[in-house]
């Protein structure tokens, strides 16, 4: 093989990675039926206070999974909707929410208490933001639907939702790899 | 090996004849002068690439090898962790803070700027190209791994998205190293800045270990990853060689020919052509970019005396060069003339030593050829040939009509044997005892078009009007050329047929010399220098084609830098 060959064939890898790259994020779905994806360990990482992560049941019709962003303090995935368009939803796990909107803490840490509807615009450019509070974190729903998109959707959107409960993620780290995933239903970690 | 021509000479005096001269034949299975090898550097990257090739493939494979490394890695990281102090904390979070977005985009847009300040366009697209690849590959491996942060040990820092490799590290391994092929001069201070640039890395990393951000594996394999891209890139797309730093003025796109180099130059000549160097020196860098022209002082014999030799070094990246050249050519005007590229170094040297033979053979005052010499098989070659001792380039030297008369008849004898010399300019016009010599011959082309034999003669008649005056030069050569082949050859000449040196001057000169020469000349329709061709639009739609690929990758990946 000549080095122009080589050259060429490093120049295409590239170009196609990097063509790939823009479709990547989407494939990483946080599936809850999927409990022993590393993107679960990820997210549960990025708030190891919470006893709850997000993730995606199940898709209706016309709706994809758009992308996900972890880091630490934040996790947020999207979802596109072929009425409301891109970033139809947006989905945060933060520690805490915005204290203004009141929403109490459950107390058991297996449950979650949702609601708290604000409705700050209305069609055609609906938006509207939902708080899901539990122990040690709280996920914000962000709905922005284009166009002259049903705000019905959201029920639609709410119904692709759901919760994984960290304690099923600790323990596919610990029967998997040994380890403590450190935070929430962990054993303590070395700090 | 000393030229001898004529007839052979008795087999017992061939048999003794290398002896005599000095020359000896490498046996099979010797070294060459110069052996290529990976070096101790080489070896030690090719080792830890291939350490984390090996790891990254067998995690790929086998999950029971990502549990393993994961078990080792914690057990790794509990021991850092057992040295966690408050004050030592807040030490590593500000060291961490140097592989944070800012801090790296600092170091990217100023040594692009830099670049950009000084001119290096060719290091800016590399640079750009290396970091611009870093960041997509480190991506694409870490969605494809999917590994989480540490786990066992408490994370002290902020972090964004799967940890094998670390971007961070990776992006500011690629980011130092790049900033160091490109900005820092190669020698020492590039050695030293290297090493500094490895401390750096080095602390960040420990720092990140400290921090649990990464896991040992991950963030070793960012450094490693990283530093490599940025020193791959480099070496192969922009070596030192042929587009060094340097920031003196003129070009020195040469070769070190000191160190083992050197050695090996002087035991090559010894053993190839016979003859003893003292002394090696690079000469008139300035006029030449494509090779490492030297001079070198030789030992006299029993017959002849201590002398100096002219020589031309050729290494792969010149080759590179010549490619590169003859592409951007052939797009910006087509097929003017040969401009199929070599393939190998040692067709480069053969062609010049054979353009060098030639000329000797017709009769043209060219160098005599001394012959090739082998410093690294099919990587580096030297062309040996007579150094023109006490001659002066032609401008600057006196100008008469014997001179005019001798640059005018070197063309019409070039014509009348079928050759053109394709770089007739004034660096490599030489005049000695008043008499004119021609060095350079690798241009050289057999059976050339009559549109580059007439530049030939435009050109030649242009430097000779340099140091004398159009008028005078026109009435010399209407001794040798007709009206019909003056007004030819300033039909044709014509932007870049005419050397980059040279036009230069001219425009310095400022007589307008090729203006009173077409004045001179009975009029004629310009000779366009554009060829167009099927090969030059496929090969203009290709390159134009990847140069939007390279725009649309540079715009979608902008995050990268702003």
């Amino acid at each position: 093989m000549t080095r122009r060959t080589i050259t060429v064939l490093v120049a295409s890898i590239v170009a196609l990675s990097s063509l790939a790259g823009c479709s990547a994020s989407s494939s990483n779905m946080p599936q809850c039926t999927t409990t022993d994806e590393n993107l679960f360990i990820l997210m549960a990482q990025s708030v190891p206070s919470a006893t709850q992560v997000p993730c995606v049941a199940e898709l209706p019709a016309g709706w994809t999974f758009g992308g996900s962003l972890v880091q630490s303090g934040l996790t947020r995935f999207w979802l596109d909707s072929d009425r409301a368009g891109i970033h139809a939803v947006e989905v945060d796990l933060t520690r805490s929410c915005d204290p203004s909107q009141g929403v109490a803490t459950p107390p058991g840490p297996d449950e979650v208490n949702m609601d708290v509807f604000l409705v700050p615009g209305l069609p055609p450019s609906f938006t509207a933001t939902r708080f899901a509070v539990f122990e040690g974190g709280c996920v914000t729903y962000r709905y922005r639907f284009g166009g002259e998109a049903s705000p019905s959707l959201t029920v639609e959107a709410q119904e692709a939702l759901s919760f994984l409960s960290r304690r099923l993620i600790v323990r596919e780290v610990e029967l998997d790899f040994g380890l403590s995933l450190c935070g929430a239903f962990a054993k303590p970690c070395a700090s | 090996m000393e030229s001898t021509r004529g007839e052979t000479p008795p087999i017992e005096q061939q048999r003794r004849a290398p002896r005599a001269s000095g020359a000896r034949r490498r046996p099979s299975g010797e070294a060459p002068p110069l052996p290529h090898g990976l070096g101790k550097t080489g070896t030690f990257w090719l080792l830890v690439i291939g350490y984390f090739v090996t790891v990254l493939i067998g995690v790929l494979i086998f999950p029971s090898a990502a549990r393993l490394f994961e078990r080792f890695d914690s057990m790794r990281m509990r021991w850092i962790a057992s040295f966690r102090v408050g004050w030592l904390t807040h030490v590593m979070l500000w060291i961490n803070t140097l592989s944070s977005r800012w801090v790296i985009r600092v170091i990217r847009w100023g040594t692009i700027l830099a670049l950009i300040a000084f001119k290096r366009w060719r290091q800016l697209w590399v640079f750009i190209g290396a970091v611009m690849f870093l960041e997509i590959a480190a991506y694409q491996i870490s969605l494809s791994m999917a590994r989480p942060r540490p786990l066992d040990v408490t994370i002290l820092a902020g972090w964004n998205g799967y940890s094998m490799p670390s971007r961070p590290l990776a992006g500011l391994a690629v980011s130092l190293v790049g900033a160091t092929y490109s900005l820092v001069v190669a020698g020492r201070p590039r050695y030293r800045t290297k090493w500094a640039v490895a401390i750096v890395v080095a602390i960040v990393v420990f720092a990140r270990l400290y921090l649990a951000i990464d896991q040992p594996t991950s963030a070793g394999f960012g450094a490693v990853f990283g530093a490599a891209i940025a020193i791959v890139a480099f070496r192969w797309f922009c070596p030192n060689d042929v587009f060094p730093v340097s920031y003196r003025r003129g070009k020195s796109a040469h070769l070190d020919v000191g160190g083992a180099r050197g050695a090996a130059i002087v035991a090559a000549v010894s053993d190839q052509l016979g003859l003893e160097v003292l002394d090696i020196k690079p000469v008139g860098l300035e006029g030449s970019g494509g090779s490492t022209p030297l001079r070198l002082r030789v030992k006299g014999s029993d017959d002849r005396p201590e002398r100096y030799l002219f020589a031309k070094l050729y290494a792969r990246s010149h080759v590179r060069a010549d490619r590169w050249y003859k592409l951007g050519r052939s797009i910006l005007y087509g097929a003017l003339e040969d401009e199929t590229p070599f393939k190998t170094v040692r067709r480069f040297v053969e062609y010049e030593d054979y353009t060098l033979r030639l000329l000797n053979d017709v009769g043209i005052p060219t160098p005599e050829p001394y012959g090739v010499v082998e410093i690294t098989p099919e990587r580096e070659y030297m062309i040996v040939m007579e150094f023109f001792d006490g001659a002066v380039e032609i401008g600057d030297a006196e100008i008469d009509d014997t001179v005019i008369d001798e640059g005018l008849g070197l063309i019409r004898r070039m014509w009348e044997t079928g050759l053109a010399h394709r770089d007739v300019k004034p660096a490599n016009l030489m005049v000695r005892d008043g008499h004119l010599k021609v060095i350079d011959v690798f241009f050289v082309q057999v059976r050339p078009s009559p549109w580059r034999q007439a530049v030939d003669l435009a050109n030649m008649m242009m430097v000779l009007a340099l140091r004398t005056d159009a008028d005078r030069v026109y009435r010399r050569a209407l001794l040798l050329f007709s009206e019909d082949e003056l007004a030819e050859a300033f039909a044709a000449a014509r932007g870049v047929a005419s050397p980059t040196q040279l036009r230069t001057m001219m425009k310095q000169d400022g007589r307008g010399i090729l203006e009173r020469f077409r004045e001179l000349a009975p009029a004629r329709r310009p000779v366009s220098i554009q060829r167009w061709s099927v090969r030059r639009i496929a090969l203009t739609a290709g390159v134009a084609a990847l140069a939007l690929l390279a725009i649309s990758l540079l715009i979608s990946n902008w995050a990268v830098f702003a």
